[in-house]
């Protein structure tokens, strides 16, 4: 018993220097991800130049994973804010590309985006689950894909 | 559908298959296969990688020294009027026929022999003295020279 404390706390500092995704389900989206908002919205871009990223606090959806397109509650510079996730790290889908970093788009409630620009790379794919979203009477999420300027 | 080239390897990418990266900072890949994927993420440079179609033409492999060609450039010449002797003068001096321009020039060689002939007679006559006799023959081979048509024109030029 005494021989093993030093190993396990050896090992513990080891992984915990290293800073590794063991995991591939930790690259998911889920609460309390930090997220990177890619429109040129005052607020995003304020948030994302302080240093503090906004965290997701919600998914609008049945599983407690976000994927590509779903819609998340996020909390930037202390008020809550609707987003839709435009891309994400984890493997996707097939024909769904992969980014590098999880990002979000800032919206309101009817689906109309807080900024007036995208100017990183939006998935075409994103199209049909957006469309699948969008209620013809309540948000149309598909907004967003009107202030893309690359598609990928 | 439009058939994409894969980010590593070169292959063609078929509807339905392969995998696109976005990178942070906006680069997108798109690569054929997981094996082109993890190439790429093991940072290997693809211009190294021997199958890739980057190697083969960097190397020049196969295919390339068949389809191009190197293309020769030829500058073009062609008749420019001079000074001296306008276009067509020229084209007539140089399409003159061999038999015509011998002629031309026995009768210049014959023309500067009657001169120098003439020239020596009056010499002699007006004053005999053995230098000015030397230079007369001395002009005389050099006559016949300035005399041939050809060289006319090129007086210019030089």
């Amino acid at each position: 018993m005494m021989n093993v404390k030093p190993i396990l706390q050896l090992i513990v500092k080891c992984t915990r220097d290293a800073g590794l995704h063991t995991c591939a389900p930790l690259q998911q989206i889920q609460k309390l991800t930090r997220l990177r908002v890619i429109d040129n919205s005052e607020l995003g871009k304020s948030a994302m130049l302080e240093g503090r990223p906004p965290k997701c606090i919600h998914i609008y959806s049945k599983i407690r994973f976000g994927y590509t397109g779903d819609k998340v509650l996020v909390a930037i510079k202390g008020q809550k804010k609707k987003a839709i996730l435009t891309g994400c790290h984890q493997n996707q889908k097939p024909l769904m590309p992969k980014f590098d970093s999880n990002n979000i788009v800032l919206i309101d409630d009817n689906g109309s985006p807080l900024g007036t620009r995208i100017l990183f790379p939006i998935p075409t794919m994103l199209r049909h689950k957006l469309v699948e979203m969008s209620r013809p009477k309540g948000a149309d999420y598909t907004k967003i894909l009107a202030i893309a300027t690359r598609f990928v | 559908m439009k058939l994409q080239l894969c980010s590593f390897s070169g292959y063609k990418i078929q509807p339905g298959h392969g995998k696109t990266m976005v990178r942070t900072d906006g680069k997108v890949y798109v690569f054929l296969s997981a094996k082109c994927e993890r190439a790429h993420m093991l940072r290997r440079n693809p211009r190294e990688v021997r199958w890739t179609i980057l190697y083969r033409r960097k190397h020049k492999k196969g295919m390339e020294e068949e389809t191009t060609k190197k293309r020769t450039r030829r500058t073009q010449k062609y008749h420019r009027a001079i000074v001296g002797a306008s276009l067509t003068d020229i084209m007539a001096k140089r399409n003159m026929k061999p038999e015509v321009r011998k002629a031309q020039r026995e009768q210049a060689i014959r023309a500067a022999k009657e001169k120098t002939k003439a020239a020596k007679a009056n010499k002699k006559a007006n004053a005999p003295a053995p230098g000015k006799t030397k230079k007369a023959t001395q002009k005389a081979p050099k006559m016949p020279r300035a005399g041939r048509p050809g060289h006319g024109g090129h007086g210019g030029r030089r």
